[in-house]
């Protein structure tokens, strides 16, 4: 191989690696609790980030259902958008966030909830938690942020910390929705150099339930949303 | 004596209600090992260890960013403080007095002459109320041969920005503008005269200290500066 071949395969490799690298970018865009708010909900007010957080919970009861004895987890929690009203409803909520600094605002606004744990995980995967553990586990506005194979590796640690049973929810935009069409659009308008790690890709159908199939999932449905989402879920056999 | 259907229908509801309980423990029980395996888990690893210690180590570097902004500003008074002695010295140079003192001080011998000052390239600008954030602070020591500064800005009154320098110490240099910042957008509204309020400006950081000006062209016509402030470049550690 050249020097010059070598050279642009070590320059792809490099922005490749921005993007992988997951918590540089989210401990920066959620320095500010409004800025954090707005990079994980797209807006800052309480009562927005309340009924967009309330909405997905009816989706959750609809889909994989929520229940007072559920031992939940959420993956990218963010600032805890869902978790706070969900904690309501469920015996005890896990959320699990890469980014150190968005789990201290999710830390804030769920200061004195007897029931919430957050954890920072350390990379990509759930290794901070054990096998068998949950009832459900979730992951909502997260997919689009991650690379395929990232994506797949929280579909399989979802299977490995469910216990037998437990079900399992998924969610991104396709491309064939107005919605979608625009975010691509907006993504594909920014010069190639400056295009932010953070980015919103899409899934299609299919790939969200090759996913759960191919990580041992049962009952994989997958569902167009009314806010124009796809959504995969399933359950761990017994 | 009560009936045999009503019996069964006791037993139900209490096998029914033993199911629940068990339930619960079963939740609780794993929810309870969950927070137990992260006690017991990163916490006490290292890499939570270099977690934390990280997280120190921002904090620090946050703080001594405020302190360096805050001894900038201090040693900025001072250089008002001064400017004014000097123009108070250059009047009483200019008296009648002075004039006719002067063979008097001659048998003293002239003081020696004041190191002359940077000749400025580029006269200074004035400064207009913008809106603003630099992405890269300012306030810092450079210890690189260049900087690139990163930010967005547009003018309060409406009007667009045309071009965005540096001006270091009387050299300057051109920027980059009409970057794109959605996230800006999103949280600011639409900007029409600014609908692409990003630039970025690389300049050389000779040894020294050195005035510091962002300055936006408006209009393509006069120059304004954005903020303005001393920097410190450390030659000992290039």
């Amino acid at each position: 191989m050249s020097a010059d071949a070598k050279e642009r395969m070590q320059e792809s490799s490099i922005a490749i690696g921005e993007r992988s690298s997951y918590k540089r970018t989210w401990d920066l865009l959620a320095q500010e609790p409004d800025q954090a708010a707005l990079a994980v909900a797209g807006h800052t007010d309480e009562a927005t980030l309340e009924l967009t957080a309330k909405g997905f919970i009816d989706t959750l009861r609809t889909t994989t259902g929520v229940g007072p004895d559920d031992v939940v987890l959420e993956i990218g929690c963010g600032i805890a958008r869902v978790g706070k009203p969900l904690s309501r409803e469920c015996l005890h909520w896990f959320g699990a966030d890469i980014s150190g600094v968005m789990l201290s605002h999710a830390a804030e606004r769920t200061r004195g909830l007897p029931n919430v744990t957050l954890v920072e995980l350390a990379t990509v995967g759930l290794q901070e938690f054990p096998r068998d553990a949950f009832d459900l586990v979730y992951c909502t506005i997260v997919f689009m942020h991650l690379f395929e194979w990232d994506r797949y590796r929280y579909v399989e640690e979802a299977f490995r910390v469910l216990r037998p049973g437990g079900r399992c929810y998924f969610d991104n935009f396709p491309l064939d929705s107005k919605h979608g069409w625009s975010v691509f659009m907006e993504s594909a308008r920014y010069p190639v150099e400056r295009r932010p790690s953070h980015l919103s890709m899409s899934s299609s159908r299919e790939e969200l339930g090759i996913y759960l199939r191919k990580a041992g999932f049962a009952d994989v449905q997958v569902r167009d949303l009314p806010n124009e989402l796809i959504a995969a879920t399933g359950r761990k056999p017994d | 004596m009560s009936s045999q259907p009503e019996d069964t229908a006791k037993q139900v509801a209490a096998l029914r209600a033993e199911l629940e309980a068990l339930r619960r423990r079963d939740a609780e029980f794993r929810a309870n090992m969950v927070q137990e395996f992260l006690d017991h888990g990163e916490r006490n690893t290292y890499v939570h260890v270099l977690h934390e210690e990280r997280a120190a180590l921002i904090k620090r570097e946050q703080e001594s960013f405020r302190d360096l902004e805050e001894l900038t500003r201090k040693l900025e008074a001072e250089g008002g403080k001064v400017a004014a002695l000097q123009a108070e010295l250059a009047r009483i140079k200019g008296s009648v007095a002075w004039m006719l003192s002067a063979p008097f001080r001659s048998l003293g011998g002239e003081p020696a002459a004041a190191p002359a000052g940077q000749t400025a390239a580029h006269a200074p600008v004035e400064g207009a109320p913008f809106t603003y954030y630099l992405h890269t602070s300012p306030f810092r020591i450079y210890r690189q041969k260049s900087f690139k500064l990163r930010g967005w800005a547009w003018p309060q009154d409406g009007r667009a920005v045309t071009a965005v320098r540096v001006n270091i110490g009387g050299r300057v240099f051109a920027g980059r503008h009409g970057i794109e910042e959605p996230e800006v957008i999103a949280r600011y509204g639409p900007q029409p005269a600014n609908p692409r309020p990003g630039f970025e400006v690389t300049f050389e950081t000779p040894p020294g200290r050195h005035s510091l000006s962002v300055e936006a062209q408006i209009e393509g016509k006069e120059w304004r500066w954005i903020m303005r402030t001393t920097v410190w470049c450390e030659p000992e550690a290039r």
